[in-house]
């Protein structure tokens, strides 16, 4: 059997999973009538945001003449097969052949956001090749960069698909320009194709089976494969994906996970085609889920390794490293001002529930003396933050308070006996006593832009505010470039993308990759209220910047907690300098104009409500301040 | 945002009880109520700041209105007792826009059903409210015969870009053109609406107002600072960011610039946010302020009689629909209390600039407990020596530093009828 594993990937909205979609269809494997837009993506929030969450890898047949010209390729022969790939009869299997060698196509979906990287990664490590797709109206963006470069990284052949030519406005020659100039790809190789309307579909399905590579052979007799994804389903628990390179597993067996080093008996092997279907056994080159009484995600590792257990490998397959957080922040019930919402234990029951099947974000409960109970988490990056708010929020059914999000700082102390100690910590309340600091670390991207050429010199102003460091400038139309720079993380995550929308009209796309921690001159600046300092509030950021940020979150402050019978100092301090202030005038006017006519009742139930909301304001303190005034500091616009 | 939750009680009767606080056979002399409101929910256009009740183009609907409003005041008339009405005041939604054949109906309903001899002497005060646009010599002609001797118009700014950010949709020119027209039709008391610190109105933007509004030399203003109610277009506008709310700072100097420049033109605040040359006070509204009795007729309208407080249901179809032996659905109901009612008196005569009899007030704390005598006595002396109160005789008034900050007084006057 002709075996081939690729994986599709692409900017986002470019058409990634409507081609995995349409590619089902074109092999028969998904009826029309079958067919959901994609298919693939199965949950709702994937769908409403267009991007992959989790990598899916489906199986399907297909007939295809090697070498065959464009004019030969069948497009409505049905494949004549069950889903395991045998023919019902003889006579079925003679006939068959005759429109060409059957071929077996894994595959392989990917997350389309580069917070996904690592499990990008693992996905095409998974493969022999990539079909690498961009929007025929779009162009080259950010992210087609970045995902070019993890495919080509991994040695992957790559076939340069243009989409939506049906498109009125489509230039797919351009397209094809720019990919051979920004990364190398003979613009004559390009596939056209419309997912849409599946013009181009017989050809890019030859080129997959002409051109893509088939796996490598089995180099020893023992088992090993590769897990690329793994998911939790209520009912089975964990189904793993799972790719493999030598020998063979079938259910029965009991394999070990040679990272973790824990053992599990196979209780169901299967392809989804894309219905699941259930195989005996998995061999070397061939995809596949596997269940195997895994409780939580929390027991598999993606990018581990699975051998058998009497019958191991001595080696795993390279490359293991479990997911880093990056980005932290905390997360509390959210109250309205009658005290009523979601309590603690809601949020608990939300959060544990949604870590079975994303083990890649950390929690732990905390407590804020202005907010309450929460939790700490931490995520791969911002999207993948802002995905498990709105999971929470749309699976769980919980209201949340988002905290400010912070990144991880590693921060190098001189001990009592003048060692040197290194420690990584996610919150700036953590940050030791700055007189034993020695150096604190932060983290660094490598961040792409792809821009309209007239808005260059806005984003270069952009990023050395940011104090990111220029690395290269690359052509790639004649209107646009890209632009490469090193900027640390703490200074992309707040609104460094939506100011990047906003210069370049939403034209303009990025996107990053942490290459590693550097040192800086990082400070902690406590925020002050009323003389209290206020730990929620504490901030890390450079020097340099310490006053501005300072003098912005008084201010958003000042805007956000009522004024009082008596006047409140708010300052940012550094160590014990006051580096900014502001002030809270004493409120001078508590009045309603109205009396609400004859309707006394009404005025007394609001004065009652207000006597009673003065009890729900967090007290720092004698000051009260409102839930919002936490929040505000996300916010870094200028007033 | 009103309560809805509460079930509606027919003809004035809460449950569980037998007998109807509001009767269909006259109540002993000393019991009858003297003042009458009645609110005509009809609007052109719903302003973006008002959270009064009203509905916008219904005149099918008012034919059905007026009948059913007359069968109303029918039925509570003998609450008056037989005695001559003090205040009546109509209010509204926009009275003026009640078609002629309509008020002539009213206003006989009310001269066969109530006396009206101390409004026809001018000794009684009947005060209609009217929208500049539609107050037309015609009606008010028609008003001044049905006894009517005071109108209120509503001019809210004299400021055409003020009035659109407020959707008001007058014009500017109209108000001393109504005023006229009232006068020329015998209605000799008439008072002003103002509304200020409209978001982008200067101190020299209300100046020009109160000028424009002096000019007409009314014996009364009301003049309201733009208070954002919850579920109106103006606040869901703030919240949007359509517009900027004026400044605490500002709102705040405008409101003593207000009582600086009415006064200097002889209209003192007798209460936070209305002002009259002496004798021009709203008796009808002093009648709320001071806890006296009223009855009340229409959607919405709120009552207060027999230490009873309710409302009529403030939907149209269902003040229609609702009928026994005339009596409307009312909700929100407030059987009598004595602390409740100590409370309203004091929230309410705190606002007031002849303030509260001070004795009167302790006395009838110290009934329900020496507790809310001792808490009442202690926020009025922290005020006092924080001069926001001052004691003129018997009584205790707020100061104009006072009226800045009455709500805050009131709350913990409330907060101090809660005790014991």
């Amino acid at each position: 059997m002709n075996i081939r594993n690729f994986s599709i990937i692409a900017h986002i909205d470019h058409g990634k999973s409507t081609l995995a979609d349409r590619l089902l269809q074109a092999t028969n494997a998904v009826s029309a009538r079958e067919a959901r837009e994609q298919l693939l993506d199965s949950m709702d929030l994937e769908r409403e945001r267009g991007i992959t969450i989790k990598a899916s890898a489906v199986t399907v047949m297909h007939r295809h003449k090697p070498g065959a010209t464009s004019d030969e390729l069948e497009t409505d022969y049905e494949a004549p097969v069950d889903e395991a790939g045998t023919h019902k009869t003889k006579n079925a299997a003679d006939k068959a052949d005759s429109h060409g060698d059957l071929y077996m196509l894994n595959f392989i979906d990917t997350p389309g956001h580069v917070d996904f990287t690592y499990e990008v990664s693992r996905a095409l490590k998974a493969c022999e090749g990539a079909l690498l797709v961009v929007d025929s109206t779009q162009g080259v963006q950010a992210q087609t960069v970045v995902n070019a470069y993890l495919a080509i990284n991994e040695n992957l052949t790559i076939i340069p698909v243009i989409n939506k030519i049906d498109l009125p406005s489509a230039q797919p020659d351009k397209v094809a320009q720019e990919l051979e100039q920004v990364l190398g790809f003979p613009a004559e190789e390009c596939i056209y194709v419309s997912a849409k309307t599946g013009q181009g579909l017989p050809e890019l399905l030859a080129t997959i089976c002409d051109k893509l590579p088939a796996p490598k052979p089995s180099t020893m007799p023992q088992a090993r494969g590769l897990i690329f994804d793994a998911v939790y389903d209520d009912y089975r628990g964990v189904i793993v994906y799972i790719r493999m390179f030598d020998g063979s597993i079938k259910v029965g067996d009991k394999i070990r996970m040679m990272g973790l080093g824990r053992t599990f008996q196979i209780t169901d092997l299967g392809k989804y085609t894309p219905k699941p279907n259930r195989v005996p056994s998995l061999s070397a080159g061939e995809t596949g889920y596997m269940v195997a009484a895994i409780r939580t995600l929390a027991d598999v590792r993606v990018g581990d390794t699975v051998t058998l257990d009497l019958h191991p490998a001595s080696e795993p397959l390279e490359g293991y490293q479990p997911p880093r957080q990056m980005v932290f922040c905390d997360f509390y019930p959210a109250t309205d001002e009658e005290q009523r919402g979601n309590s603690f234990e809601e949020l608990r029951e939300a959060i544990e529930k949604l870590s079975l099947n994303d083990s890649a974000f950390t929690f732990q409960a905390v407590h804020s003396e202005a907010l309450g109970f929460g939790f700490r988490c931490g995520f791969l990056g911002l999207l993948h933050m802002d995905i498990v708010q709105e999971r929470l929020e749309r699976e769980g059914g919980v209201q949340v308070v988002q905290t400010a999000p912070t990144v991880s700082y590693l921060v190098t102390t001189r001990g009592k006996g003048g060692e040197l100690v290194e420690q990584e910590i996610h919150n700036p309340a953590d940050l030791p006593d700055a007189g034993v600091i020695e150096e604190i670390k932060e983290p660094i991207c490598r961040v792409d832009l792809i821009l309209p050429k007239d808005k260059i010199g806005d984003i270069m102003k952009l990023c050395m505010e940011r104090r990111g460091i220029y690395k290269s400038q690359t052509f790639v139309s004649d209107s646009r470039e890209m632009l490469s720079f090193h900027i640390p993380l703490a200074e992309i995550i707040y609104d460094f993308y939506d100011k990047l929308k906003g210069i370049t009209s939403g034209y303009g796309t990025m996107d990053y990759e942490i290459i590693g921690y550097e040192p800086d001159r990082l400070v902690k600046v406590d925020i002050l209220i009323n003389g209290d300092p206020v730990q929620a509030l504490a901030l890390i950021t450079h020097k340099d910047k310490s006053e501005q940020r300072g003098r912005q979150i008084l201010s958003k402050l000042r805007g956000q907690i009522p004024r009082h019978q008596f006047e409140i100092p708010l300052q940012a301090a550094i160590g014990g300098k006051i580096i900014a202030r502001e002030t809270i005038k004493a409120f001078r006017k508590d009045v309603t104009a109205k009396c609400y006519g004859g309707d006394v009742s009404r005025k007394r139930k609001l004065l009652e409500k207000q006597k009673e909301g003065k009890k729900r304001m967090k007290n720092v303190g004698s000051v009260n301040i409102p839930q919002e005034a936490f929040m505000a500091v996300l916010d870094t616009s200028e007033d | 945002m009103q309560d809805h939750t509460e079930l509606r009680v027919i003809r004035q009767r809460p449950s569980g009880t037998s007998r109807p606080f509001l009767g269909s056979s006259p109540p002993l002399e000393s019991a009858a109520a003297r003042s009458l409101y009645i609110h005509i929910p009809f609007c052109s256009h719903k302003c973006h700041y008002c959270d009064f009740y009203s509905i916008v183009d219904t005149r099918d609907r008012q034919s059905r209105f007026t009948k059913r409003l007359i069968r109303e005041l029918r039925a509570i008339a003998p609450n008056a007792g037989g005695l001559p009405l003090r205040t009546l005041f109509i209010g509204g939604g926009t009275p003026s826009l009640l078609g002629l054949d309509h008020w002539e109906d009213l206003l006989e309903t009310l001269r066969e059903s109530f006396d009206l001899q101390e409004m026809r002497t001018g000794v009684g005060e009947f005060t209609v409210e009217c929208n500049p646009d539609t107050a037309t010599p015609e009606l008010l002609g028609l008003l001044r015969c049905g006894y009517v001797n005071r109108v209120s118009m509503g001019a809210q700014s004299f400021h055409a870009a003020h009035l659109r950010t407020l959707e008001r949709h007058h014009d500017p020119e109209s108000v001393p053109r109504a005023i006229e027209s009232a006068r020329a039709a015998g209605i000799g008391r008439q008072s002003l609406d103002l509304i200020y610190a409209i978001p982008g109105q200067t101190l020299a933007d209300l100046d020009r107002d109160l000028d424009s509004a002096l000019a007409l030399g009314t014996e009364h203003l009301s003049a309201y600072t733009l208070t954002y109610e919850p579920g109106t277009a103006m606040t869901a506008r703030l919240s949007r960011g359509e517009f900027v709310r004026a400044e605490e700072d500002l709102e705040a100097d405008m409101f003593e610039h207000v009582a600086r420049r009415l006064s200097s033109a002889g209209l003192i605040r007798y209460e936070v946010s209305n002002f009259a040359r002496p004798g021009g006070e709203c008796r009808h509204n002093m009648a709320y302020w001071r806890q006296d009795q009223w009855l009340a007729a229409g959607p919405s309208a709120s009552g207060h009689f027999a230490g009873h407080r309710w409302k009529n249901v403030p939907r149209l179809d269902e003040y229609l629909e609702s009928d026994d032996a005339g009596f409307v659905a009312i909700v929100e109901h407030e059987p009598p209390d004595a602390r409740r009612a100590l409370g309203e008196w004091l929230m309410t005569g705190v606002r007031l600039a002849e303030g509260l009899d001070l004795d009167a007030g302790l006395a009838r704390a110290d009934e329900i407990s020496p507790t809310i005598r001792a808490d009442v006595c202690r926020v009025i002396e922290r005020y006092a020596s924080s001069s926001h109160l001052v004691r003129i005789g018997a009584r205790i008034a707020p100061t104009e530093d006072g009226f800045l900050i009455v709500d805050r007084i009131a709350r913990d006057l409330l907060r101090a009828t809660d005790a014991g």
